[in-house]
Order: structure tokens, then sequence, then C-alpha cells
């Protein structure tokens, strides 16, 4: 089993998990950054995704069964959303081309968005697997190229390649530019529409990953946890001001945001003037796993998850 | 940073092993689809939190003061809602007049004979009608997103093609009957018979319509939906005109009454 994207905290989640599956036999990981925890048994390679030569060197040397390609950087999340696509480019094109010169590869699962579907006029409330692709978001393209690559590296070696289209995934540790502008004091939401989302709390969309690995999925599946809230919602849920927009507002408010430490790329933006809803019903039918924790519940957690806790050293050293 | 705290790390709790999943994919794909909305359509509406929205974007809190609101426009009578299933989906299609609203107002009175939500469809998806919309349980006009709905066990209204005259029905959309079908939803009749000046309004749900033939192609939507349509206007003249209790009953207007 090979890992990439072992350094985030939804692939160290992923790692973790994967570790405690008996059906998991050696397991390696790659990524830019170390892990955010320790890992028992997972041999891990610092390699930043530019480094084609080596990702191929290392991928083809463990020759894995199973690749789960969790190596993406969503839009203003830990990067620029410039330097996000470029940075998830380059990962899914080595780490998915070295997969495919892999003798022993039988199965490709790899983390997608329901971004995905896009949010144009007329897009269906909740679309299901079956729902044509059409992103209109960056970060909705980023991910449809994902899909593509991976299915044509399926296609031309002859594995079956899977796709967990996960919702916004929000955890007390996740770099996540919707949770971080729902955390803000004061939370922007359009008067007009303030549409529904959904989201996944970490461990779940981790335990989504791990079942799409071990049943050999072979087809997309939208990993969203039941229920949904809107912005206004969330921001009394999390007792924030709740500030009311309309239009031209939404300009300053974006500027303001990214001034303050939680910038709103174009598919959180997109999320909260047009929604982000899918249906989950293959996730149990085709996964075999219930989502933990419901849209509500997790919204609930991220204004209980602290921010920053101090603790003084044990030993004053200076 | 200290880590807070976490659920137990223990793999996949709620994981279910599938050791035959790939010979019973197809087979339970479809009965999961069927029944992956049993413990939503199972809430009733007394149970439903205010707050919060639904999987499809309906408050339930604002659709319960539409309600009350309704309630001062419209005294509507509801029959055959026994014939409704109590957990799965279903598709009910309704006549309707420009302007009576007849979809709404039927889904509102439906849901509250039945205790749970009914959406409606027709929603615009501009803002802000169709946010709006969407909140009181409006849903798109489209197939798929009807038959996502009824899949997801919800009762859903459609309303037929307008039709000014009296106790006619306009033509039912195929395509919204097809969703039923590819859902694997009963279809049942609704005639609604409201009042322009009057509060008294009444929604009888017939049987399911079921066709005489068996298709195995789009014929049999284009049947169904035919035959659905015939069930309506076979109930419409079953319910009569509505009095109003005033001279305006003698004129011969078709405004009044019945469709």
């Amino acid at each position: 089993m090979f890992l990439s994207g072992v350094g985030g905290e939804l692939g160290t989640l992923v790692a973790s998990l994967l570790e405690d599956e008996p059906w998991v036999g050696a397991l390696a990981g790659i990524d830019a950054d170390p892990p955010r925890r320790r890992l028992q048994r997972t041999t891990f390679h610092r390699i930043h995704p530019d480094e084609h030569d080596r990702i191929v060197e290392t991928v083809t040397a463990f020759d894995p069964h199973v690749l789960v390609h969790v190596g993406v950087w969503e839009p203003d999340a830990r990067a620029n959303p410039a330097a996000a696509a470029i940075l998830t480019d380059q990962a899914a094109t080595s780490i998915l081309g070295a997969a495919a010169e892999c003798p022993a590869l039988e199965h490709v699962v790899v983390r997608s968005g329901i971004e995905i579907y896009g949010r144009e006029r007329g897009a269906l409330t909740r679309p299901d697997e079956s729902t044509p692709v059409f992103p209109t978001s960056s970060w909705g393209r980023t991910v449809a190229a994902i899909e593509h690559t991976a299915a044509r590296v399926g296609e031309r070696v002859g594995v079956t390649v899977g796709a967990v289209r996960l919702a916004p995934v929000l955890g007390p540790h996740v770099p996540s530019p919707l949770g971080r502008l729902l955390r803000m004091p004061a939370v922007p939401f359009s008067v007009l529409a303030d549409p529904p989302f959904a989201v996944i709390e970490d461990r779940d969309a981790a335990l989504a990953i791990v079942a799409a690995a071990r049943v050999g999925l072979d087809r997309p599946v939208n990993a969203v946890a039941p229920g949904a809230i809107t912005a206004w919602q969330a921001a009394r849920h999390g007792k924030r001001l709740s500030v009311p927009l309309v239009g031209p507002d939404w300009r300053v408010a974006r500027a303001l945001s990214h001034l303050f430490g939680a910038p709103i790329p174009d598919h959180v933006s997109e999320a909260l003037h047009r929604g982000r809803l899918a249906d989950n019903g293959a996730m149990r039918d085709v996964l075999g796993i219930v989502p933990e924790a419901t849209t509500i519940e997790v919204i609930d957690r991220l204004y209980n998850w602290p921010s920053i806790i101090r603790r003084p050293a044990r030993v004053q050293v200076a | 940073m200290a880590p807070p705290s976490r659920r137990s790390s223990t793999p996949a709790s709620k994981v279910v092993n599938f050791p035959v999943r790939r010979s019973a994919e197809i087979a339970s794909d479809a009965v999961g689809r069927a029944t992956s909305g049993l413990t939503a359509s199972v809430t009733r509406l007394t149970d439903e939190r205010h707050g919060i929205v639904d999987d499809w974007g309906r408050d339930p809190a604002l659709v319960r003061r539409l309600m009350t609101l309704s309630q001062l426009r419209w005294n509507v009578a509801v029959g055959g809602d026994q014939r409704l299933p109590k957990r799965k989906g279903a598709l009910i299609v309704v006549n309707a007049r420009p302007y009576a609203l007849a979809p709404i107002f039927a889904a509102f009175a439906v849901s509250e004979a039945v205790d749970r939500p009914v959406r409606f469809v027709g929603r615009p998806d501009t803002a802000p009608i169709g946010p709006l919309m969407r909140r009181i349980g409006g849903l798109l006009e489209h197939p798929d997103e009807v038959a996502g709905a009824l899949a997801a066990g919800e009762l859903v209204v459609i309303g037929a093609h307008h039709d000014t005259r009296l106790r006619q029905v306009g033509l039912v959309d195929h395509a919204l009957v097809g969703a039923a079908l590819l859902a694997g939803v009963s279809v049942y009749p609704g005639a609604t018979s409201s009042n322009p000046i009057g509060r008294n309004a009444r929604v009888e749900i017939g049987a399911a319509s079921r066709s005489t033939r068996k298709r195995r192609g789009p014929l049999a939507e284009l049947e169904l939906a035919d035959r659905v349509r015939e069930d309506i206007h076979r109930m419409l003249d079953e319910m009569g005109n509505l009095r109003t209790g005033t001279p305006i009953d003698w004129l011969p207007i078709s405004g009044l009454g019945g469709a």
C-alpha cells in the first residue's frame, strides 16, 4: 500500500487507520511535509512534488498493490490558489504516473471533492455520482483533473480506479478555508440566498478513503455527512456575528477576510452563494460506512475545538 | 498545541465488511438507492429540529410559519392521504391553475396530513425567489433532481401544466413521471380544488396510477403520465364544483371551483 499526501492532516489520519487494518501489508507514504503524528509502521519519504525522478524511483521501488492518492492542496488551505494548483498537478502527475509503472499495481483510490459537480445555474441541489461533472471553481477543476488523470492511468494499465468525492473536510487540525472563515468573529453570509452546504469530519473522510481501498472501489463515491447548514445558521451555532452581504459587499468582505487571515477562495465563495450539497447514499451502499458525525455536529465541534492552548514548559531552561 | 479530545482511533468501528460485495453490488445498489432516505423520510414534522435546514435545504421553522400563514388564506381538507406510503418516497401529481399555487398549498396540506416533509417541484434557481422556495421545500424542475429526492424516500408534489378550463387537467410532464419510474416509487394522482375568493380548498389523493400495459422503454413514462392525467380528471369530475354560497355560484364562469 502506498499513500501520497501522508504529511497532511487527512493523509496522516488515513495512514494511522491503514496501519490498524489487518489486510494492509507494507505501508509507505510520501509528502513534502512530515506526518502530523507518530506513525508506527509507515515508511515515510519526504519528497517535494516537483522531484519527479525521486518520486518515480521511490514508488516503483516499493511497487505497491494499492495506491491511495491524498496529496492534494486545497486553494487557500496551506497554499495560495496558484501554488496549490501547481503543487496538486505536479503531485498527481508524478505519483499517478509512477504508479502506472508498477507491475504489481491493482487498484488506485484518489481523493476528490464534491466541488467537481459545480454549481452553475440549474445545477442539481443534491447531485449523486451519476450527475455529469461540470466544475465551476478552480478547486473543482483541479479535482476533476485528478480524477481524469487517474482514470486514464487505470485504462492504460488495466487497474480499477475509485474516487472519493469529499465534502469540505473540517477537523481540529485540518487547514480548511471554510472552517477558518466560519471561526472568524464575524461570518459573512449572502442575505439573498444563504444556501445550505454540507461538510464532513476528517475522521469520517479518512474512514471513507480506507473503506474505498478495502472494497476496491471502482467508481466515484460522494463522502458527505448527513444534514446541511447555512452560513447564517453556522454563525448562530458558533455565537458569531453574522454579517449580511449583497453583491459588491462581497468584494470588500473578501479583502477584509483575507487581511484577517481567512481568505475566501472561489469554491468557498461559491458554496456561500450557491450552496454545496451532495447525495451520500452510495457511501453506505458501496463503501459500507455511515458518517459518525452529521454536518451540524461537525459545525458544532468546529466551534468547540480549541484554537491554541499554550502550555508552559515543565522545566524552564532559559 | 494540545491534542483535543477525539474519539477512539479504533479503525472503522462502523465499517461493515461485505465479503461478497462485488457479486451483490448491482442488486444492493438498486435496493440501497430506494431505501437510502429511510431515516430522512421517517422524520416527523414535529420532530424536526428548528434552526437548521434538512438535507435538501428545507427550513422546518420557516415551513411551519408559512403553514400557519397559509391557513389564513386556505382552509384545506385533505382526503386519501392514507394511500401514501408511510416511509417510502412517492410522486403526487396535482392539477393546477394559473396563480393558484396548487403544488405549494397541496404540499403544505399533505405534509400536515401525513406528518412528513413534502417537497414540491418548480422552484427557480435565481435569488431571492429560488433560495426562498428551496427553504420551503422547493425542488428544481429537473428529472434527476426529482429522481434523487424520490430515491431518498421523499414525498414530492408536481403540478400538471396549467389549464384554465373547468375540471380540465393540463399535460403532465412525462420526464418527471419517468423519474418516479426510475426511482421505483408509485405515482399518485391528486385533485386540487380552490376558490379565488373563498378559503375552502380541497386536496384529494387517489389510488396509485398504474399503466395498463407493461413497457420496457420510454413509453412506460408517457403512458403513465397520460394515465395520471386521466385519473386526476376523473377525480375532479367526482369532486364537482366548489360553492361559494353566494349568487356568484349561479354565474356561468369557469374560474370558480373545480380545477
